[in-house]
């Protein structure tokens, strides 16, 4: 009888395949316990293999601190980019701009510099549209509510739009931030101390101090323009509600 | 798992601002200052963690700080006070008066992170 021989050939295609997939995985396992027994790890081999792994976890841990800081400065971007953006009042947009500077740039003392357009040229004036911690500055530079130059480093920002960062010889500012609308200075920022618990500006203050420097002037300028804008406005409106009841 | 529920109080929107995108895991409640935060509190009993300014209108952190450790639904509350005051003497004084933790501004976001995820017990993000 040769039943027994002829039935694989009359099995269903299914169970051939299992049958071939057996086969494959009895060969697999052989190579492998071939590859085992000709090669068997050994203790240092061991090590070995776990120093990498511990080497490169050690990586990818630093990678993702790294990767959680640049998060960390690209939120702090977004988010000062955002809040300067999000309104049309000036006296917020300048309390952002105040707010940048506190919290996130760590400046206990400051002052927000703009041109005053009606001062006579060259003897150029700038008006302090807003101080932090004035009353601790003995340079008088910032008196009434004005700045007439005096300070080499605050002059030079203000005269070719540059960003500078301290120290520089014969100014007491840390960082003069130009603050710029469609490139021309209008003002500057001018930081004058950090808080104690804040050594010094760091490399990555630097973006916030040019996004100051690119949005600051501008948010400002389109609320101050929206809001003179808007008084005129309301003041039509009134003359000629007035006029209709006549 | 249950959200934790957060108390942000800071006289700047800008914070705020900050806290709502670093903190996108937890439910906030905000405030801008120490007696609004009190009416929050009233609001949220379920408030589990507080992040609080100083420096504040009305009244400031360390004063909403007292009140909130004098009550006793909310002493329980771990408070963590996010300052620019900076020396040895303000953050002993913010301790001293019941905070959790001191954490000073300019703050790194993985830093505060950090101190959320260990006082919730949970990711922050």
């Amino acid at each position: 009888m040769n039943s027994r021989a002829a039935a694989p050939a009359q099995l269903p295609s299914r169970v051939g395949s299992a049958l071939d997939e057996l086969r494959a995985t009895l060969d697999r396992a052989a190579e492998l316990a071939k590859a085992i027994e000709s090669k068997p790890e050994t203790p240092g081999d061991l090590s070995a293999r776990l120093a990498d792994v511990e080497s490169d976890r050690e990586e990818l841990s630093t990678k993702l601190a790294e990767y959680e800081q640049q998060v960390g400065r690209l939120m702090n971007l977004y988010v000062a980019t955002y809040q300067l953006h999000a309104t049309l009042d000036p006296g917020e947009v300048q309390a952002t701009i105040a707010e940048i500077a506190i919290n996130l740039l760590g400046a206990e003392r400051f002052v927000l510099l703009f041109w005053k357009k009606e001062a006579p040229q060259p003897i150029a004036e700038c008006e302090v549209a807003f101080a932090q911690g004035l009353e601790d500055d003995h340079s008088g530079l910032y008196r009434n509510g004005i700045y007439g130059g005096g300070d080499p480093a605050v002059d030079a920002t203000l005269a070719d739009g540059v960003l500078r960062i301290g120290p520089i010889d014969g100014s007491e500012a840390l960082a003069c931030v130009p603050l710029t609308v469609q490139g021309a200075t209008v003002g500057a920022l001018v930081i004058l101390k950090l808080f104690d618990h804040k050594t010094m500006l760091k490399p990555e203050d630097r973006d916030l101090l040019d996004l100051i420097a690119a949005h600051a002037a501008s948010a400002l300028f389109a609320a101050r323009v929206y809001s003179v804008t808007d008084r005129k406005l309301k003041t039509l409106e009134s003359l000629v509600a007035l006029v209709r009841r006549q | 798992m249950k959200t934790k529920k957060v108390l942000v109080v800071d006289d700047s929107k800008l914070l705020h601002r900050m806290f709502e995108m670093m903190l996108r895991g937890y439910p906030l409640v905000h405030a801008f200052d120490g007696r609004e935060a009190l009416d929050r509190l009233a609001e949220h009993k379920d408030v589990e963690l507080i992040l609080l300014d100083i420096n504040m209108p009305r009244m400031n952190g360390l004063e909403f700080l007292t009140a909130v450790k004098a009550h006793p639904e909310f002493a329980r509350i771990p408070v963590v006070i996010i300052t620019t005051e900076g020396t040895e003497d303000d953050t002993e004084r913010g301790m001293q008066a019941g905070a959790a933790a001191y954490v000073k501004k300019p703050f790194r976001n993985e830093e505060l992170i950090g101190v959320i995820n260990k006082l919730t017990a949970s990711p922050a993000a």
